[in-house]
């Protein structure tokens, strides 16, 4: 039983980097862009799809298909912030969300259309490596390494680029940029487009992990929301530790009651943070 | 209003009463009665559900009511022969209980905003979790279906489609009517001074907690007992079409497309998305599969930026833009 728990967490602290690859730009873009983007999950769907169809159709090397689909998913998140989202900047957040709902339908059936309802996944060869007698999947231990390098290069982008500053600048203070003149459009297309490669880095590191169908997205859009809101909005650093977090929790209650039962320990789990700590864990508390 | 207005309205009320009750009897297609009977049924739980979002309550997690109203009904009935009419009212005070937890919690916490809509949004899918996980009670993801004993209105079960018709648009003006009702009481001045600005309305001593839950609990009641009315309409039940995130933001894109701030609002808004739903399958769902749903998202999307105060909405207020217009015109001409 301890080996079990022990390999449990040792899985769930892995797994928590896995999560925390999805939770990035999905953070990015709350807390810049303030809305709730509820379609970041198919994005990482039609990612994985676009690298599967590069790599089974065109024989490409799963590198390049990569990043061919982080490319196409951040023009798919310009895309989205132009026709979508920017007519809705001003409306009630309802409407976006229910708009970003509608996207979720669009995406899924585009997905069904184009490539069937199947799971389809790539074989990849790793080895399993062991410690003692504990077992780690290779897959996970690269997309751990994966989000932590992804957590380097993301805070490098945001603190030492001018780009960057512009960024934080707006999620701080919306009426002040302007002053400064930055103009928070531009500044809401990058931030896009940066949200969409970072769903593409997730769909490169997911690739050899999960097999991907139409509705792979919907499962990991409400525990990424989780996460983020564990660790405080628009918190790069809180989201990474609540990944772990989350990440632990369900590996080790999955192993000791049911899957099901492990899910629904993370949203009581968020319920109980919205009503006690709605900031997050690591999260300034705003005047609401 | 002015009195002749006000009798057009009421005239124009009781002809689109008369007909929708006639309509059975002209025996038209089975398929039309049963997509009217379906818009009867979600257009009322849809008007309970706008009780709330008119308020600037916006629940996402309404299917957690709906499933446990229907599965606590189901339950009784298929274990221990209840009838669906008590189950019906346990189911209600089932979800009502849950609400008064959350509710409480989330008002008493100040959560308010996104963060109301999101922790309902995870209430909802914890139910269908909690379907899922207890299969061996709830069958699942499989579902479950109703026993059939045939035509008996104590046990709710009719085999033709007519009698659920007339059933639930008695269940509609039920709903409607107490929209009515709220709409003339203390209660909703209370509510709407509170969407508007919580900390005034407080300090002006409105009982925020109470005002709130009241509102919350009677909705979450009335959506259990829609989900049980469905139940017995399709005779079955499944955590996928009942709970879950699908069906919770179904239900307020049907109230904001109508309207959510008008009585007919999420009448119209229902109609609009079942029909156009029902229209795109048939036209293109056998030719295009997939395709047709894309059709429909895109559609919907369009719909909520160009749309944002919903069909009703939208239209009323051209409506009125209008007359005042023409009301202008003739002071004019008069002066």
């Amino acid at each position: 039983m301890e080996q079990l728990i022990l390999s449990a967490t040792l899985n769930g602290v892995l797994l928590g980097g896995v999560l925390a690859l999805l939770v990035f730009g999905l953070n990015l873009i709350f807390g810049v862009v303030k809305i709730i983007h509820l379609a970041y999950g198919q994005f990482v769907m039609l990612g994985m799809y676009v690298i599967f169809f590069l790599v089974t159709t065109y024989k490409m090397n799963i590198f390049i298909a990569s990043i061919i689909s982080c490319i196409i998913l951040g023009l798919l998140g310009i895309l989205l912030q132009m026709i979508v989202i920017n007519p809705l900047l001003k409306s009630p957040r309802l409407n976006q969300l229910l708009a970003l709902a509608g996207v979720i339908i669009i995406f899924e059936n585009m997905a069904m259309v184009l490539w069937g309802a199947d799971y389809r996944g790539i074989k990849l060869l790793l080895p399993v490596i062991h410690f003692g007698s504990l077992f780690v999947r290779t897959s996970y231990l690269v997309a751990f390494i994966g989000a932590i390098l992804t957590l380097l290069a993301l805070t490098l982008f945001l603190n030492r680029t001018y780009v960057g500053i512009a960024i934080r600048a707006t999620a701080q203070d919306l009426d002040s940029i302007q002053l400064m003149g930055i103009n928070p459009k531009w500044v809401y297309l990058i931030t896009q487009a940066t949200g969409g490669i970072l769903s593409g880095i997730a769909a490169s590191f997911f690739m050899p992990i999960y097999a991907v169908h139409p509705h792979f997205g919907s499962a990991f859009t409400l525990m990424a929301f989780i996460i983020v809101i564990l660790g405080g909005m628009g918190n790069f650093l809180g989201g990474f530790i609540s990944a772990f977090i989350i990440g632990v929790v369900t590996s080790i209650s999955a192993v000791l009651t049911s899957t099901e039962i492990a899910d629904s320990i993370d949203l009581i789990i968020f319920i109980l943070i919205m009503l006690v700590r709605p900031q997050g864990l690591l999260g300034i508390r705003e005047s609401r | 209003m002015t009195a002749r207005s006000f009798l057009k309205r009421k005239f124009l009320f009781v002809i689109l009463l008369l007909s929708i009750l006639i309509l059975p009897l002209l025996s038209p297609s089975p398929y039309l009665i049963h997509i009217i009977t379906f818009i009867f049924i979600w257009s009322y739980i849809t008007t309970v559900w706008s009780y709330m979002g008119r308020f600037h309550l916006v629940s996402l997690g309404h299917g957690a009511f709906l499933g446990i109203g229907a599965y606590i009904s189901i339950l009784l009935f298929n274990d221990y022969n209840i009838s669906p009419w008590i189950g019906m009212l346990l189911g209600g005070m089932g979800a009502a209980l849950l609400a008064l937890i959350l509710g409480y919690a989330c008002f008493r916490f100040g959560v308010i905003g996104d963060y109301f809509a999101l922790v309902t949004l995870a209430l909802g899918e914890l139910v269908a979790l909690m379907i899922d996980a207890f299969r061996n009670v709830t069958g699942g993801s499989l579902g479950m279906t109703l026993k059939s004993v045939g035509t008996s209105f104590y046990y709710l079960q009719f085999e033709k489609e007519i009698y659920y018709y007339y059933i639930s648009l008695l269940f509609l003006i039920f709903g409607l009517f107490l929209w009515q009702i709220i709409d003339r009481s203390r209660i909703q001045k209370a509510l709407r001074a509170i969407g508007e600005d919580e900390i005034a309305a407080a300090s002006i001593g409105i009982r925020i907690v109470r005002y709130k839950l009241f509102i919350t609990l009677i909705s979450a009641f009335l959506t259990a007992t829609g989900g049980v009315l469905y139940t017995q309409y399709m005779t079955y039940v499944n955590p996928e079409t009942l709970s879950g995130m699908g069906v919770s933001l179904a239900i307020p894109f049907k109230a904001i497309l109508g309207g959510m701030f008008h009585v007919w609002g999420s009448t119209i808004g229902t109609a609009m998305i079942v029909s156009l739903e029902e229209y795109i399958r048939i036209m293109y769902g056998a030719r295009f599969i997939g395709i047709s749903q894309v059709f429909y998202g895109a559609l919907l999307v369009a719909l909520i930026i160009f749309l944002p105060k919903g069909l009703y909405g939208t239209l009323s207020d051209y409506w009125h833009k209008r007359n005042d217009r023409r009301a202008s015109k003739i002071e004019v001409r008069l002066s």
